[in-house]
């Protein structure tokens, strides 16, 4: 009973999930600002957007740089298209600092930033510079439907959140659900289900770590341009599932019941703590490119608002109920195999097991 | 007579030291192990290697050094013995001796590749200070290595599986520590600050002790018939 309501709940989750990573479009922003081949003084740039809507409504579209709240208007010129969006540039006699943002505002896709758009060489650098004030006030918000944000490098693989974050999470709760078993185990001196409980937990969380691997790998291979980096977060990851890889090969080499679950409790109560170690805190004092990790900012960081959490909470409830499910099959097929067997070669025992053996 | 627990893991380790260094193989075997693969890397890259490819080498060695040395059973590893000792001895008692065991003989396997490594591949990276900081920082290792390993061992011993089995479940664990001594000789030979050696000392020492810890608590049960 408890598993078809899991099923379905996981179900409807993950088809919901599923649909929006497919059906929800990516919002705008910015991709680079390039100077218009021919233009001197004054200097034109093109501003290049992605997803944005530069052509409609261009005359009500505005352009800033400097630095996030200290910034003076450039002159929009004209749209060229959707996507580009040509503009003069403005110079004050004084800079504050040379490394410029650029941001664009637009009814419909809102306040754009590209940071550190430009270089400035020509103009005096002075803290007290100050900026001509702006005509009138931005209006706030946009006129975009529910999107997901638009983030540099990773544009339209964001989408991967809802995949490879919740198979960690998915890996977490399972080798959590494995490590209470492994220890009902080791507090008995009899062979109990928990051994197989413990076993098929940990078998479907190696499956999820593989999964996670995986899925990092391929966004590895899109936002940092390679399949594998050397960081302490992605290393973690590996060590733990080579640890849980190594759980089973353990429960290989043994073959006498009672022996293999307490040795293979044994190990997986270390195998978990040094997993919560090694993915858990470690990464946290170390630098590294992953997000969320020593001061790489988590998606939260610049995401509070966004439509992701709409996504991601249900992934994450999504992945882990069809990770409880895939751990309930496997551990009752593993004690209806054993049964089998048992009819097999003790049929006098087969309908009514001694106490001590490994079912319920 | 009851034992306090230092008599008794002293009583333990030197008797462990005794058993295990009168099969004389198996030290002589050890020791020749890490200096021909001192020497197998000196073969291979030369008497003046960068820094970065003597850094990785050395911990490449005392790696596979410490893995000859931890997934070996002991002279006490066998059903009889342990079955003995199972009526006499507190198995945290049995650990803890174990775990000093191990590291003793990492400690002295580690000194001998470091002096191997300067005799051999030069000390050109390691001048005053640094030898001194890299001396450190292979004990550390090498404690490290056995707090993690000694567990596994005896695990592995106990499933009678051997040398394979020992290897297969402690060497995923052994990676981290390779990534931070690693990481601490690359510190020690590019000059930088005590702040980031002893951070990197700091985080082998924890994961070393985390990991003792956690052996110490579960060691008993792989001691129950």
């Amino acid at each position: 009973m408890k598993e078809r309501i899991a099923l379905g709940v996981a179900g409807v989750l993950l088809l919901y999930v599923l649909g929006m990573i497919a059906l929800v479009p990516l919002g705008p922003g910015l991709i680079a600002l390039e100077p218009v081949s021919g233009s001197v003084s004054p200097l034109r740039y093109e501003v290049v957007g992605l997803g944005t809507h530069f052509a409609g409504q261009t005359h009500q579209a505005r352009v800033f740089a400097g630095r996030p709240g200290e910034v003076w208007e450039w002159r929009v010129i004209e749209a060229r298209n959707d996507a580009r969006l040509v503009v003069e540039a403005v110079w004050p006699e004084k800079l504050k600092t040379k490394s410029l943002d650029l941001f664009v505002y637009h009814p419909t896709d809102g306040t754009l930033l590209l940071e550190n758009a430009l270089h400035v060489g020509h103009v005096p650098i002075d803290d007290a510079a100050a900026y001509p004030p702006l005509a009138s006030p931005v209006p706030a918000g946009d006129n975009l439907g529910f999107h997901f944000p638009f983030q540099p490098q990773i544009f339209e693989s964001i989408r991967n959140l809802m995949l490879h974050v919740p198979m960690w999470f998915a890996m977490f709760f399972l080798s959590g659900l494995g490590f209470f078993a492994s220890v009902r185990q080791l507090g008995s001196a009899r062979l109990l289900p928990a051994d197989g409980e413990a076993h098929s937990a940990s078998s479907v969380a190696l499956f999820f770590g593989i999964l996670g691997l995986l899925t990092g790998s391929i966004w590895a291979r899109f936002t940092w341009g390679t399949w594998w980096v050397d960081d302490p977060q992605l290393n973690g990851a590996l060590v733990t599932v080579l640890v849980y890889g190594g759980y089973h090969v353990l429960r290989a080499s043994l073959d006498e019941p009672m022996l293999r679950a307490r040795l293979s409790s044994v190990y997986n109560l270390f195998a978990f703590v040094i997993l919560i170690v090694l993915l858990l805190i470690l990464p946290r004092f170390s630098e590294s490119l992953h997000p969320g990790k020593g001061g790489n900012p988590g998606f939260n960081t610049y995401d509070l608002d966004s439509a992701l959490r709409w996504v991601f909470y249900p992934a994450v409830v999504g992945w882990s109920l069809l990770g409880w499910l895939l751990y309930r099959i496997h551990f009752r097929y593993h004690r209806l195999r054993q049964r089998l067997e048992m009819s097999e070669s003790h049929p006098s025992t087969a309908l009514n097991p001694p106490t001590g053996t490994p079912w319920r | 007579m009851t034992l306090s627990r230092a008599q008794a893991v002293k009583a333990l380790l030197s008797h462990t030291l005794r058993t295990e260094f009168r099969k004389a193989h198996g030290w002589i075997g050890l020791a020749l192990f890490s200096l021909a693969s001192a020497y197998a890397a000196y073969r291979a890259v030369g008497a003046h290697p960068e820094a970065a490819t003597w850094n990785a080498l050395i911990w490449v060695v005392l790696m596979f050094s410490a893995f000859n040395a931890l997934a070996r059973p002991l002279a006490d590893d066998v059903a009889a013995v342990r079955r003995y000792h199972m009526h006499l001895i507190d198995p945290r008692d049995y650990f803890l001796a174990r775990m000093l065991y191990h590291g003793v003989l990492l400690s002295a396997l580690s000194l001998i590749i470091q002096l191997a490594f300067s005799l051999f591949l030069g000390t050109e990276h390691l001048e005053g200070m640094r030898s001194a900081w890299m001396a450190l920082g292979m004990q550390t290792t090498a404690w490290a290595m056995a707090g993690t390993i000694t567990l596994l061992g005896a695990l592995g011993a106990r499933a009678g599986a051997g040398f394979g089995l020992t290897a297969v479940l402690g060497l995923p664990l052994i990676i981290p520590i390779l990534l931070l001594s690693a990481r601490l000789g690359d510190a020690i030979m590019s000059g930088l600050g005590a702040a980031e050696k002893a951070e990197s000392l700091l985080f082998l020492g924890t994961f070393g002790g985390g990991a003792a810890a956690m052996g110490y608590i579960l060691f008993p049960y792989l001691w129950r018939e």
